[in-house]
């Protein structure tokens, strides 16, 4: 359900078309005007004027936000129908619940930029658009269900509690909804590892082979190494930390919560360097990323194939029912 | 965690004696009609015709699954058992849900009639129990009902939607009425053990009067639609049969939702 203080506008519409970028002034005047607001901390609508590589880079970033939510839907949602206890079976339900609304949500926050639904979802299901390489790769075992809601889901709230302050107000605020929501499932997630992790041999075993086998995607997920002077997602500040800001944060809070209960990370350089305060660890495997995240991981092919079934089976009601505009 | 000694002085009291196993056929009754239709519409999560109706979906399932999750502690209480053993730790064979719940999913047009039949059915069933002499029985299905009006609002609302678009949403509908109609009455066919459940008012109501109350309610709605349901199949309306001999749709349900607890059954979760 969306919240409806996640809508209000933080400043009303008046007060808007005071802004100088808002005001009929040549381009050139308007752009810098833009430009100095951000630069400033001040924050973006969406009926606001705004540069074309703004809407567009925001767009982008948004759009694959939303098509991570959506896929990321489909790894967790085979083990609904094998979730082992009644709380288990609710809290999954639940969790995949708020992620498919987390998609309606952020769609609709990428709609409003200028780009309608079933055209992302055209170009998601035509591999023209990413999404995260974690959702790239098959589940195997129930542990799968506990790392990726705790690891998983706190690598991505690492990046997302950084764009509780991105200049496009209207993500913001979605994504101050969606973090309250993924602390949520993190603390589901770390409860299923946690009970994994205290109990017999095999279910040991089993939890510790699903962390050896999603530590390298967890690696790779927030990409590498980028140049804060040169990226314009950063410039414009439409997301605030860099891939290795965000990756040492990960690392800082979750290496010691996982030594904790005894399980073990399978990167024998991984540490802290005591002078530096920084984590040192292998280099990850870029290559892998990239082949990923344009359709060639484990699980790229079936996932996709499976959105692509799922949502011709159920068009007839989209197109009879619910008319063209949902038709997506 | 719950001790056997706070439980013996707490939901369990108040049944006549010797009433325990009749008041557990039907409380397994409710839980397994709940239980399973949660699993099946849960199939829905993450892949439902759009996206807003696919969180609504996930919010069905989960209530479903919630009353479930009730009905199995109240019955944990009577024998001193654990609710998720006693929702996972059984064969197939030993489930008592109803035979309309025993259809997959199979389409949104079947899955949308499916759900009217049974919310309707079951309205009438827990308006019933809600007057159950067992006031933890009774007081249960008062919270049940607050959830049920929702979904029985959905699903009517689905229902007169798909129906009234000639093509293809009403064939489908017809179609699905054809295949899961002839069961729909299963769910308020007299259970076995109904008599005793009426001697002591625990069920206030006997099944043929339900199944005649529920017919009273329908009947208008699907003859304003221009449809009718089905003649019942035979085992619908026979105590015996109405809610045994699943067939293969509950096996595989059965197969995938036991597959990791099976792992071992003594450990936990």
């Amino acid at each position: 359900m969306t919240d409806p203080l996640a809508l209000d506008p933080v400043l009303p519409e008046r007060e808007r078309s005071k802004l100088p970028f808002n005001q009929d002034r040549p381009h050139d005047e308007r752009y810098q005007a833009f430009e100095a607001h951000v630069l400033a901390g001040g924050k973006i609508e969406a009926g606001d004027w705004m540069p074309d590589e703004y809407r567009t880079s925001v767009l982008r970033f948004v759009e694959m936000h939303a098509n991570s939510e959506l896929m990321g839907v489909l790894p967790e949602r085979d083990w609904i129908m094998r979730a082992p206890t009644l709380r288990r079976k609710l809290a999954l339900t639940a969790k995949i619940q708020d992620e498919v609304g987390h998609a309606q949500l952020l769609y609709r926050v990428a709609e409003d930029l200028g780009k309608p639904r079933e055209a992302m979802l055209d170009d998601l299901l035509a591999g023209r658009t990413k999404f995260h390489n974690v959702f790239h790769y098959p589940t195997r075992t129930w542990a799968d269900i506990g790392v990726i809601a705790w690891l998983v889901d706190a690598a991505a709230i690492v990046a997302q509690q950084a764009l509780r302050d991105s200049s496009y107000a209207p993500y913001a605020r979605t994504m101050k909804k969606i973090c309250w929501e993924e602390s949520v499932h993190i603390m589901h997630g770390r409860d299923v590892v946690v009970t994994l992790a205290g109990g017999t041999a095999s279910q040991r075993a089993m939890v510790q082979e699903a962390l050896d086998r999603w530590w390298p995607p967890l690696m790779q997920m927030h990409g590498p190494r980028s140049d804060r002077a040169t990226d314009r997602d950063l410039h414009w500040r439409i997301k605030a930390k860099t891939s290795e800001e965000l990756r040492q944060e990960f690392l800082g809070i979750y290496v010691p919560r996982v030594r904790e209960l005894g399980l073990s990370l399978p990167d024998p350089e991984l540490r802290l360097d005591p002078e530096t305060r920084e984590w040192r660890y292998s280099e990850p495997d870029w290559a892998e990323l990239r082949s990923v995240v344009t359709g060639h991981g484990p699980a790229s092919e079936a996932r996709i194939g499976f959105r692509i079934a799922q949502r011709e089976e159920t068009r007839w009601v989209r197109e009879t029912v619910l008319g063209p505009a949902v038709a997506a | 965690m719950t001790t056997r000694a706070s439980r013996a002085g707490g939901t369990g009291a108040g049944l006549p004696p010797g009433l325990e196993p009749a008041t557990a056929e039907l409380l397994l009754a409710l839980a397994d009609d709940d239980f399973v239709l949660g699993f099946a519409d849960s199939e829905w999560t993450g892949i439902a015709p759009h996206l807003e109706e696919d969180v609504a979906m996930s919010s069905l399932a989960q209530d479903e699954l919630g009353h479930a999750s009730a009905y199995y502690a109240l019955l944990a209480s009577l024998t001193d058992g654990d609710p998720d053993r006693i929702a996972y730790d059984r064969p197939a064979e030993a489930f008592r849900h109803a035979r309309l719940v025993d259809h997959g999913r199979g389409d949104w047009a079947r899955t949308m009639t499916r759900r009217w039949l049974y919310d309707t059915a079951n309205a009438v069933r827990l308006e019933a129990l809600a007057g159950s002499t067992w006031r933890p029985l009774g007081e249960l299905v008062v919270k049940v009902r607050r959830e049920e009006a929702y979904h029985l609002l959905h699903g009517a609302a689905w229902l007169e939607r798909l129906a009234r678009i000639e093509g293809e949403p009403r064939r489908r509908v017809i179609e699905a009425l054809e295949l899961v109609g002839p069961d729909a009455p299963s769910v308020l066919a007299p259970l076995p053990i109904e008599a005793l459940l009426l001697d002591t008012g625990i069920q206030p109501v006997p099944g043929a009067e339900l199944l005649e109350r529920w017919a009273a309610r329908i009947t208008p709605v699907l003859e304003g639609l221009d449809l009718a349901l089905p003649e019942p199949h035979p085992a619908a309306l026979d105590p015996a049969r109405a809610r045994s001999g699943h067939g293969p749709a509950f096996s595989a349900l059965w197969t995938e939702f036991e597959s990791v607890r099976g792992l071992d059954r003594e450990a936990t979760w």
